[in-house]
């Protein structure tokens, strides 16, 4: 996305002036909230705001549930961290929808949070850090089409039903198929996210029908939960997934999969942090950073090869440049 | 002859108050854990005593307990109720729903408590009438009931509860949230019923006496559907508090929390059993679970050992009865 | 009592239908059952076909029987366990942590032998401490096992960490997702367990033993039978096929995370108790267990290729468990409390 040039000016001698002020301060206390602890997303942006951590000189702690993606444990352990007074939050909401009263006792404990990854629907954000949804379902679903010549069966294997993530991705997707009137959705089901289920469901519609020329799966783990089942009946298909996670990108490499769409979490994670403290710090911060959607791909991998462990944080600018 | 009369009466008093003890003993696993892991907690960290925190634990633990007092009761019958969860999910999601529909509080609780009322039924005729184990017969209604709550909302929060049926988990009454009154009226009631009704002695020789209180001309068939009933409403009050906690209704939102109640049970005492059971010490269960989670949470653990934790609380509060000779 | 819905040929005089009708009574209870049973199995392939044509295709056949494998392996010694009155909630778990430790293994050494030999040890060394929490510790089934699902998922979460592993050598994968004559790898291993299962619990000392723990504890102990062995036995067996199901949980997603076998549990329990066993103990079978994971995967199956929502899976599998269990009650002969 283009920046007008009075911002990048503005940003410009912003941090130029805010650098200075960055060494000053050091061990403030940041609180990062992510969804589970088993979706391999949400690791990455943990390390992520590791990463920053490191950088910058804050100390972290993070709070899972210990049930997944469980709302009112999530409710508990905000209740339980207010009490602590952390200097700041970064916040992951587990429902969307939902979590309003915990972020309103944030608000009113006066801690600055930022919302990261989902965009809550209620509450006051610092900023919010994350990926358009819609973007990377739209930009993937297309690369998909091109692939395919344009005409063909498609099968979209959904993520957690009510989830803001396959909302949008859907959204996209459907937007994207609008613009290609040979493309023909098929079946549209629920996987959950989830590898085993997509797995499953794959091989249940691959007996309805016949005909399958492309996948469209909401996140990697279950375009890999389809990519096996393909294998498994010995059918071949065009498989999409979002996420780049590291599977993914080795079974571009080795020509299992098509594309995947970059849903950055280690970059949410760095940046999530960095505005956290840099909000502490006083200095400059976006309010709205969305990164674009990249579509991974056989000609552009290698830039994502390196494992999640090994990644360090862009500078603030770097990553402002990002979006 | 003098000398014995004189002596019987402290031996008599005596003996009252080690029947006490051993009472309370029976239940030591529970207490022992709650004050080891208080006493840990308080040292380890610097804000577990504040008062805030306290009411947070508390206030925390109030839904569970909602849910873990009717599991006592069914526990002592050799029952369980599995479905409880997913009631208690069903019944948020109506209450979310009704309440975002009328603006209101009345009718909503009124639809929840329906709920509760309608699985309640069901469990208990499947159980005393049908004859089906409450194991499988709870699992039928956990189905029914999770695939109920995925329908009505088909995977979407719903949102906008209005503020009188918020108030019911932010709202305080002399200073004391509004939870903790619900669940203290609710405990206190349900103690006097068990302690000091006969509908609360039925219920303890539902368990391990059966035959003989059939026999002695009481319907057990109905007290077993009453305590399923009763497990039911309760998990419709609770979704008043759940829904007021989340401000929504989620079809996902208590899955799963049934189990946290049988174990809170279990480990505050009452035997799957011998039909023993000790209302104290399922709310120890539950304060003891509350406290871990929170102390945990405080000390910043990482999650997956939080997970372990929890686990080995389960297990070590019942070594500790076992150990204690608490089994026979 | 029901008239049976054997099939009688056409004309059958009065005297043909009371011998048939005789011949049900006069068979005992276990065989009723799963005769009852494979009749429900035979109806609802019946009416699946009728309803999809997607249904009796070879591929469908073999998707059904794979994923009935898989279901059955993990249920077949949850059977054991609750043929003794017990129960073992922590299957899924252990099916996550031996997968997670033999793809970590696998992962590290390369060694395929190795990793087989770590979930398969690891599913049986749970199965034992769940026995030796039972046994020697006294604590409930329910209780221990429970506590012991926690322990598991913190200890397979904290050496995950939160990431997944994936891409294991293609003998291994053969395992899971390949086949031999057209028959997946799983469906054997279904076939093969399905014989020592039965035969274990039918023909040998140990089998009997174990039912007679199951249908009264205190008399099998007065006779002689070791229940405290036998209960360690049939939890270790359970823990030790959790342990293969994991291996080709892994074979077959070619990954592992730290919440696979989460969903399992339940559907396991719900296949032995749709398969005829008494959660009272000392009554069931493992064939029984496997006709109810082939009804529940059918059901599943039935409910995709018909495009029922997934929202309503969970409504049918309560129902369905519910239902096999109140017809059991119904078609006993014996009293059933």
């Amino acid at each position: 996305m283009k920046m007008k040039t009075t911002h990048r000016l503005a940003l410009l001698a912003l941090v130029l002036g805010g650098t200075s002020l960055a060494q000053a301060q050091s061990g403030e206390r940041i609180a990062v909230f992510t969804k589970n602890q088993t979706n391999p997303f949400f690791q990455a942006v943990r390390l992520g705001a590791d990463s920053a951590a490191k950088q910058l000189n804050v100390k972290v702690t993070h709070y899972v549930p210990t049930k997944p993606d469980s709302i009112p444990e999530q409710m508990s352990q905000i209740e339980d961290v207010i009490v602590k007074k952390p200097d700041a939050i970064v916040f992951t909401p587990v429902d969307y929808k939902a979590m309003g009263p915990a972020v309103g006792k944030i608000n009113a404990a006066k801690i600055p949070v930022v919302n990261v990854t989902d965009r809550s629907e209620v509450g006051t954000f610092v900023a919010f850090v994350g990926a358009s949804d819609y973007q990377l379902g739209l930009e993937t679903t297309k690369y998909l089409i091109k692939a395919m010549g344009g005409t063909g069966n498609i099968v979209v294997l959904e993520g957690v039903k009510g989830s803001l993530t396959s909302i949008d991705r859907v959204r996209g997707f459907n937007d994207a198929v609008k613009t290609a009137p040979g493309v023909k959705v098929v079946a549209s089901q629920p996987g959950n996210y989830q590898r085993l289920q997509a797995l499953q469901v794959m091989e249940n519609l691959m007996q309805s029908h016949p005909k399958i020329d492309g996948v469209f799966a909401a996140n990697d783990a279950m375009a890999s939960g389809a990519i096996e089942a393909l294998d498994g009946a010995g059918r071949k298909a065009l498989v999409v997934g979002i996420n780049g996670t590291k599977e993914a990108v080795d079974a571009i490499k080795a020509g299992k999969m098509l594309a995947s769409g970059d849903y950055n979490g280690f970059l949410q994670g760095c940046v999530s942090t960095m505005t956290a403290v840099r909000e502490l710090r006083k200095l400059p911060v976006e309010k709205n950073v969305v990164f674009p959607a990249t579509v991974i791909a056989k000609d552009n991998l290698a830039q994502y090869e390196s494992p999640v462990e090994s990644r360090s944080c862009p500078t603030w600018e770097e990553a402002i440049a990002k979006k | 002859m003098h000398e014995m009369t004189v002596r019987a009466e402290p031996v008599a008093g005596v003996g009252k108050l080690i029947a006490r003890l051993k009472h309370a003993g029976s239940a030591s696993g529970a207490l022992m854990m709650l004050i080891v892991l208080c006493a840990v907690f308080a040292f380890s960290t610097e804000n577990f005593l504040d008062g805030a925190n306290l009411v947070n634990v508390a206030v925390q633990s109030t839904i569970l307990l909602l849910l873990a007092l009717p599991m006592t009761l069914i526990i002592m019958t050799e029952g369980l109720d599995l479905s409880m969860g997913a009631v208690l999910t069903l019944a948020n999601v109506v209450l979310a729903t009704v309440a975002v529909n009328t603006g209101g509080v009345s009718l909503a609780l009124l639809a929840a408590l329906g709920v509760g009322l309608a699985f309640g039924l069901v469990n208990g005729t499947l159980v005393s009438r049908l004859g089906i184990p409450p194991f499988v017969a709870t699992l039928g209604t956990l189905g029914a009931a999770q695939g109920l709550a995925l329908v009505v909302t088909d995977g979407q929060s719903v949102v906008g509860i209005p503020a009188s049926v918020q108030m019911f988990y932010s709202g305080a009454f002399l200073g004391v949230p509004a939870p903790i009154w619900i669940a203290g009226i609710a405990y206190a009631a349900f103690h006097g019923v068990l302690y000091h009704t006969r509908f609360g002695a039925n219920v303890f020789a539902l368990g391990g006496n059966r035959e003989a209180l059939t026999l002695a001309g009481v319907r057990t068939r109905l007290y077993l559907v009453a305590v399923y009933v009763i497990g039911g409403l309760m998990a419709g009050l609770a979704a008043l508090l759940l829904t007021a906690r989340i401000s929504s209704g989620h079809p996902t939102a208590a899955l799963g929390m049934e189990f946290d109640a049988i174990a809170a049970v279990a480990v505050g005492g009452t035997s799957f059993e011998k039909g023993k059971g000790w209302l104290l010490g399922t709310l120890i269960g539950v304060l003891a679970v509350g406290v871990l989670r929170n102390g945990l949470n405080l000390m910043g653990v990482t999650s997956a050992v939080q997970v372990s934790a929890i686990g080995l609380l389960v297990i070590l509060a019942l070594m500790i009865d076992a150990f204690r000779g608490k089994q026979s | 009592m029901k008239t049976p819905t054997l099939s009688s040929p056409a004309g059958a005089s009065a005297q043909n239908a009371s011998g048939l009708q005789g011949l049900w009574q006069a068979l005992p209870d276990p065989v009723r059952s799963v005769a009852f049973r494979l009749l429900a199995l035979g109806l609802l392939c019946l009416a699946l076909s009728l309803a999809s044509d997607a249904f009796l295709t070879t591929t469908n056949i073999v998707n059904v029987l794979r994923q009935a494998a898989l279901l059955f392996l993990l249920a077949s010694g949850v059977t054991l366990v609750i043929l003794t009155a017990g129960l073992d909630l922590s299957v899924g778990a252990n099916v996550a942590m031996s997968a997670c430790l033999a793809a970590t293994l696998m992962k590290a050494t390369g060694s395929i032998t190795l990793a087989v030999f770590a979930g398969l040890g690891c599913g049986l060394l749970i199965g034992i401490a769940n026995g030796l929490l039972i046994t020697l510790l006294r604590l409930p089934p329910f209780i221990a096992t429970y506590g012991m699902l926690w322990i598991l998922h913190g200890v397979t979460y904290w050496f995950m960490k939160g990431e997944t592993i994936h891409g294991f050598p293609p003998a291994f994968r053969a395992i899971g997702s390949g086949h031999w004559l057209g028959i997946p790898i799983p469906v054997y291993l279904m076939v093969a367990f399905l014989f020592i299962g039965v035969l274990f619990a039918q023909r040998t000392r140990w089998g009997q033993e174990i039912y007679a723990v199951g249908a009264n504890p205190e008399a099998a102990r007065l006779s002689g039978v070791p229940v405290k062995s036998r209960l360690v036995l049939v939890y270790a067996v359970s823990g030790a096929m959790a342990g293969l199901a994991s291996l080709i949980f892994l074979a077959r997603l070619n990954s592992a995370e730290g919440d696979i076998g989460e969903a399992l549990t339940l559907p396991a329990i719900a296949a032995v108790l749709i398969g005829g066993t008494s959660l009272f103990g000392g009554v069931g079978s493992v064939f029984g267990t496997l006709v109810g994971a082939l009804i529940l995967t059918l059901v599943l199956n039935g409910m995709n290729l018909l495009a029922i929502s997934s929202n309503w899976q969970p409504v049918v599998t309560g129902v369905i468990v519910v239902l096999a269990v109140f017809l059991d009650n119904l078609t006993r002969k014996g009293d059933r409390k």
